[in-house]
């Protein structure tokens, strides 16, 4: 069922996909897409990813702390820790990663990935929002990366994330079902190689 | 002056591994637990067993609570069946692993996949007691009124990575490894309680099979 999310998610994402550039600039609060940031307290995911012919499952828990920061713990099923994670205001923290995935570009691409989606780094300063016939383009930029937050035409409802440049997208990220501000489905796509990644939320995890 | 410090230091090291095991005192000599574990673990052929798993992530004050079934044969054959919250199966039949996740089925050699093979031999060393005698650790034994509890510190650099120290707590009745604490540098670890044991039942290779 979710690899079948995951497909129906990339094709649309793909048949949806548009030069940035051919939009038309328009003046509104970009700001209106925070309400659509997820508020994880605490989320248990059952983890698939998906990457270059190779497939892992895990499980990655999101939990916000005290002090407001997000950590993001990727294991495997037996206990085995892949990453332990923190985004904060302050920045990105690496605190474990196991060696064989501690690689620049691997941990880059994980940031950018889950910031797109925890959306805990909006700068309205900088945004802007472009449009087409149907929807809105809700652009964060940081540096040369790009943060667009897709919605319909009223800020009404976020249809999709997306990250690239000032012209081209380089993924996309979904996510669906919200319960309690917390979704139950993510998904992520990248398009310039294979690379996905799929959490379902699991419930009643800490029950002996 | 010098005898006094020295009475000292012995008493707040005793005190140090009272503290860090509250209930277990360290042997001096476990020769005799050894014989008799070696001897135990000779006469077991297969395990049923249900088990509990807890990840703790103290950083976090957070548990990860899973449930499944347990299978061991003898000599390096393992199944575990994870059934709550997540379904998720994996068997380790000497250097071959399969796992089947809720997505996709894979099979892994071992010797292809670092990971995998250092986790496959702690597992299956933990399970057959063989972990007492393996070089890559150091061994230290504790033992409270009803269990042993063997500590296995890692001496080379990889397995240090992963783990502070694995340790086994057996009964003190049959020798039985009732429960497998694997606590990782960080402070974070995860523990399995084998329950509702069932010793030298007939198990199927069937169980165990990797095609």
């Amino acid at each position: 069922m979710r690899c079948l999310l995951l497909i129906s998610a990339s094709i649309w994402m793909l048949a949806c996909s548009g030069p940035y550039k051919a939009m038309q600039k328009i003046n509104a609060d970009p700001g209106c897409v925070k309400v659509f940031r997820p508020s994880f307290t605490t989320a248990l995911y059952n983890t698939s990813v998906n990457v270059t012919g190779k497939h892992l499952s895990g499980l990655l828990i999101i939990k916000t702390m005290p002090d407001s920061s997000i950590r993001l713990v990727f294991s495997n099923e037996a206990g085995f820790k892949f990453f332990d994670f923190e985004f904060s205001g302050a920045g990105f923290k690496v605190y474990y990663i196991y060696k064989q995935l501690n690689r620049k570009a691997i941990i880059k691409t994980l940031r950018k990935d889950f910031q797109l989606v925890l959306m805990n780094n909006l700068n309205s300063d900088g945004g802007y929002i472009l449009k087409n016939d149907h929807d809105r383009f809700y652009c964060f930029p940081q540096g040369r990366d790009h943060y667009y937050y897709l919605t319909d035409s009223v800020c009404g409802k976020l249809i999709r994330m997306e990250r690239g440049n000032s012209n081209k997208r380089v993924m996309s990220a979904i996510a669906e079902n919200f319960n309690d501000g917390v979704p139950d489905t993510i998904g992520i796509t990248h398009d310039n190689f294979n690379f996905d990644i799929g959490l379902k939320r699991i419930y009643r995890y800490a029950e002996k | 002056m010098r005898k006094m410090i020295f009475t000292a230091i012995v008493v707040m090291a005793a005190n140090y591994v009272q503290a860090q095991y509250p209930g277990y005192k360290l042997m001096s000599d476990a020769s005799g637990f050894k014989t008799q574990f070696a001897a135990a673990s000779q006469k077991t052929v297969s395990i049923k067993s249900d088990f509990i798993q807890e990840k703790a992530l103290t950083m976090l004050s957070e548990k990860i609570i899973s449930k499944g079934k347990f299978f061991f044969k003898k000599e390096n054959a393992v199944r575990m069946e994870y059934t709550e919250p997540f379904q998720y199966l994996m068997i380790i039949n000497g250097s071959k692993i399969y796992v089947k996740d809720s997505q996709k089925e894979n099979k892994i050699s071992a010797k292809s996949n670092k990971l995998f093979e250092q986790i496959n031999k702690v597992m299956m060393e933990c399970v057959n007691g063989s972990a007492l005698n393996n070089t890559d650790f150091t061994v230290r034994i504790f033992e409270s009124n009803q269990l042993y509890m063997a500590e296995l510190s890692p001496v080379n650099r990889s397995l240090k990575t992963l783990f502070k120290n694995i340790n086994l707590l057996i009964s003190k009745k049959d020798f039985a490894v009732t429960r497998i604490e694997m606590h990782e540098p960080s402070g974070d670890n995860t523990t399995i309680d084998f329950v509702n044991r069932e010793m030298n039942t007939n198990l199927s290779d069937a169980l165990f099979a990797i095609n």
